[in-house]
């Protein structure tokens, strides 16, 4: 089964999955970070260049921290968030999904310098196009990883129904799929809806609209809803 | 369409997920889109090139390959789709299959369409479903409806991913060739770009860089956008909930549940309304939390501070108490000629003095008690230990007395038990008439190697032997536990050095 998701068991046997991010939307990040920047650091020169030769340094200094501070800034005390990764839901985090320390946050933006290589970011494309978890050169070298950050809100539309118990003990994953027909239900097409519910009818013991209404009961009784 | 036979992971994902599944299954099928790929691409390229050519004008070269893309991207996009479902094609399929393909569309997007930034999200739903064209505008808007941003995002990022590599190439290229390498007339770029030739030249080889750059990019464009496609359908159809249903009616059957719910649902709905009809009144769950709770929310605040009084009343909190301490009697003023600066100099360097001089004799006071505890605890019971240490070494070999009848003596002992005492006695007897017989004083810690050594500087060979066998005999007894029989014991005790005046 192809999927873009890193798996990793916790000693206590939780297993967390990681949603790697990939080129696309690393680079609209990237670029919409790079914008902000070059805003900051041309209003920043703007205002010192009034202060005559000196101003152009302290210029340049705000420069070299909008190059090199701000994303190490970001990742440490900013939950692992630049301004453009937070706009598209990423997140760097360690490879093992415990939340980026400074180490390895400044190694992996040390390495800009390598990914960045004809200065046009050409090494890091081509790495994280190859890499399965879309790693450039500093990720890789850092332990670190690119996820997606934002979770897909589950369980938390189902529309409101009496409840029902189930009439027997199902797996984690049935009770989530009968969840999450609930939730979605309203989005397919009427026809779709049942021949959906239909499938079930080893469960339900009921046809058509009758199957959609004891599926949504079903799914009102996991929710804990009395 | 058979669902079971899907080989991607179906769940609901946002439309960035989408596109990085899409790079994954690229990846996965990499040889066969890519072998097909240059097959497919390559020998059209370099047609367009040699047209370019022929007609004189190298800008075609450029053109032509880009005008051409849609038509490109078809490659990719038949191989993940069957990929997806099934296995993938080898590249004599995919070629042949172009032709069962419909190319109404595909001309249609290489006319005017071609300047369309919703190309890749629209490719797929062209060519895979196949519908009259009214029906596809209605599709279209239902699929592209939320898409629209994402796929134009695509798409651009696409140009600047191709921009990237081709410039990088260059830029790599423009490094690594050496200066000297270059002809004469290019040392000056000015005058290099006076030269008709020298522009023709850079067109050409930015067809080149840009068709590699194509070759990488443009299956990744058209991979993201079929699972753009893939995702959206998930979504509108339910595709992934299909599945998990398929899966649990599978296992309901196969665990022969079928028949029993049957039965259990026919009787359910009597049970349930009987339940039901007396709680009818208030079906509607709660809502808020005080429904929930039963009381009122908005006098949360004053609840809240009735009970933090009533906690504060309890004797633990709120209880005065009485503190003693010591206070000065005259308090401390600061001193009115600190002001001056050397004074505070003074009492500075003075405060500090006096914190060294305690800090001294804290080291003093603590490495006193450090070296009388050490006197105490280490040097004491050393006496002990030193006046018994040397005594085994000496009693062993040296200090007790042999028995005059060797021989008989460890008989004795053999015959009594005490196999070990036995030869123990032997070798102590046996390597002290040896250092007799070799006129040396019997070192104290000399170890059995030491005496095999010994040993083998005795002339007579018949001793030599069995005094070696003895040591052995006694380093098995002693290291291993493992002892002679009967008959070995007499082969050791007879004649020297057990008997003494034998040889």
């Amino acid at each position: 089964m192809l999927d873009t998701v890193r798996e990793i068991e916790t000693p206590e046997g939780v297993s967390l999955r990681l949603r790697a991010a990939g080129a696309f939307g690393r680079a609209q990040a990237w670029l919409l970070d790079t914008l902000l920047r070059a805003v900051v650091f041309f209003v920043g020169l703007g205002i010192f260049s009034m202060l005559g030769r000196g101003g152009v340094g302290l210029g340049l200094l705000l420069l070299f921290a909008l190059t090199w501070v701000y994303n190490v800034v970001c990742e440490v005390w900013f939950h692992g968030q630049t301004i453009g990764k937070r706009v598209l839901g990423l997140r760097v985090v360690n490879a093992d999904a415990t939340p980026i320390t400074l180490l390895p946050s400044v190694v992996r933006n040390l390495l800009r310098v390598v990914d960045a290589l004809p200065g046009i970011y050409g090494v890091g494309l081509v790495v994280s196009i190859i890499d399965p978890s879309a790693r450039r050169v500093g990720d890789i070298v850092a332990g670190t990883l690119v996820i997606h950050a934002d979770e897909l809100p589950a369980g938390s539309k189902v529309p409101v129904a009496a409840p029902q118990p189930l009439p027997l003990p199902l797996d984690a994953d049935e009770q989530a799929a009968l969840i999450e027909f609930a939730e979605r239900s309203p989005q397919l097409t009427p026809q779709r809806q049942e021949e959906l519910a239909n499938i079930l009818h080893p469960l339900t013991g009921r046809e058509g609209s009758a199957a959609i209404a004891q599926i949504s009961a079903y799914a009102n009784g996991l929710l804990g809803r009395t | 369409m058979q669902l079971e036979r899907i080989g991607v992971a179906l769940r609901p994902r946002t439309p960035q997920e989408a596109m990085d599944l899409g790079m994954a299954m690229l990846r996965a099928h990499a040889r066969p889109v890519w072998s097909a790929w240059l097959l497919f691409t390559l020998p059209i390229f370099l047609l367009c090139q040699l047209l370019a050519w022929w007609l004189a004008m190298p800008w075609l070269g450029l053109l032509l390959p880009w005008w051409l893309r849609p038509l490109f991207d078809r490659i990719p996009l038949f191989v993940l789709s069957r990929a997806v479902f099934e296995q993938a094609p080898s590249w004599r399929a995919t070629l042949k299959g172009q032709r069962a393909w419909p190319w109404r569309r595909t001309l249609a997007g290489l006319t005017w369409l071609r300047v369309d930034t919703n190309r890749s999200l629209r490719l797929p739903m062209e060519l895979l479903e196949g519908v009259g064209p009214k029906q596809r505008r209605a599709r279209w808007r239902v699929l592209s409806r939320p898409l629209v941003g994402v796929a134009s995002g695509l798409t651009w990022t696409s140009i600047a991913f191709e921009l990237v590599i081709s410039l990088s190439l260059g830029i790599f290229a423009l490094w690594l060739v050496p200066s000297e390498a270059l002809p004469d007339s290019m040392r000056s770029l000015n005058q290099a770009l006076s030269l008709p030739a020298f522009r023709h030249a850079l067109v050409w080889i930015a067809s080149g860089l840009i068709y590699v750059s194509m070759s990488i990019v443009e299956p990744l464009y058209v991979a993201a956008g079929f699972a753009l496609y893939l995702n959206r359908r998930t979504q509108l159809e339910g595709w992934d909930i299909d599945l998990a249903f398929r899966r649990l009616r599978q296992r309901l059957v196969e665990a022969g549940m079928a028949l029993a719910l049957f039965v259990c649902v026919m009787c359910l709905p009597t049970f349930a309304h009987a339940a039901d009809q007396p709680a009818g009144a208030d079906r509607t769950p709660p809502q808020s939390i005080a429904e929930v709770f039963h009381q009122p929310v908005n006098d949360k605040d004053a609840l809240f501070a009735s009970a933090a009084a009533s906690v504060y009343r309890d004797a633990r909190f709120g209880q005065s108490r009485k503190v003693q301490h010591w206070v000065r009697r005259t308090p401390a003023t600061p001193q009115a000629d600190a002001s001056s600066l050397g004074g505070m100099f003074a009492n500075f360097g003075a405060g500090l003095l006096n914190m060294l001089l305690w800090g001294l004799l804290a080291v003093i006071v603590s490495a006193l008690i450090v070296f009388a505890l050490r006197h105490w605890r280490f040097v004491k019971p050393a006496p002990v230990e030193r006046s018994e240490a040397p005594r085994p070494l000496h009693s062993s070999v040296q200090e007790l007395p042999l028995p005059e009848d060797l021989a008989a003596a460890v008989r004795e002992l053999w015959r009594g038990g005490g196999r070990r005492e036995a030869l123990a006695l032997l070798y102590r007897g046996s390597v002290q008439r040896a250092a007799a017989v070799l006129h040396m004083q019997p070192p104290i810690d000399a170890t059995e190697s030491d005496w095999l050594r010994y040993a083998r500087n005795m002339d007579d060979s018949a001793r030599r032997e069995r005094l070696i066998a003895i040591v052995r005999t006694w380093q098995f007894a002693a290291y291993a536990d493992r002892y002679p029989d009967d008959a070995g014991i007499d082969a050791l005790l007879s004649g020297w050095p057990a008997q003494q005046a034998a040889r």
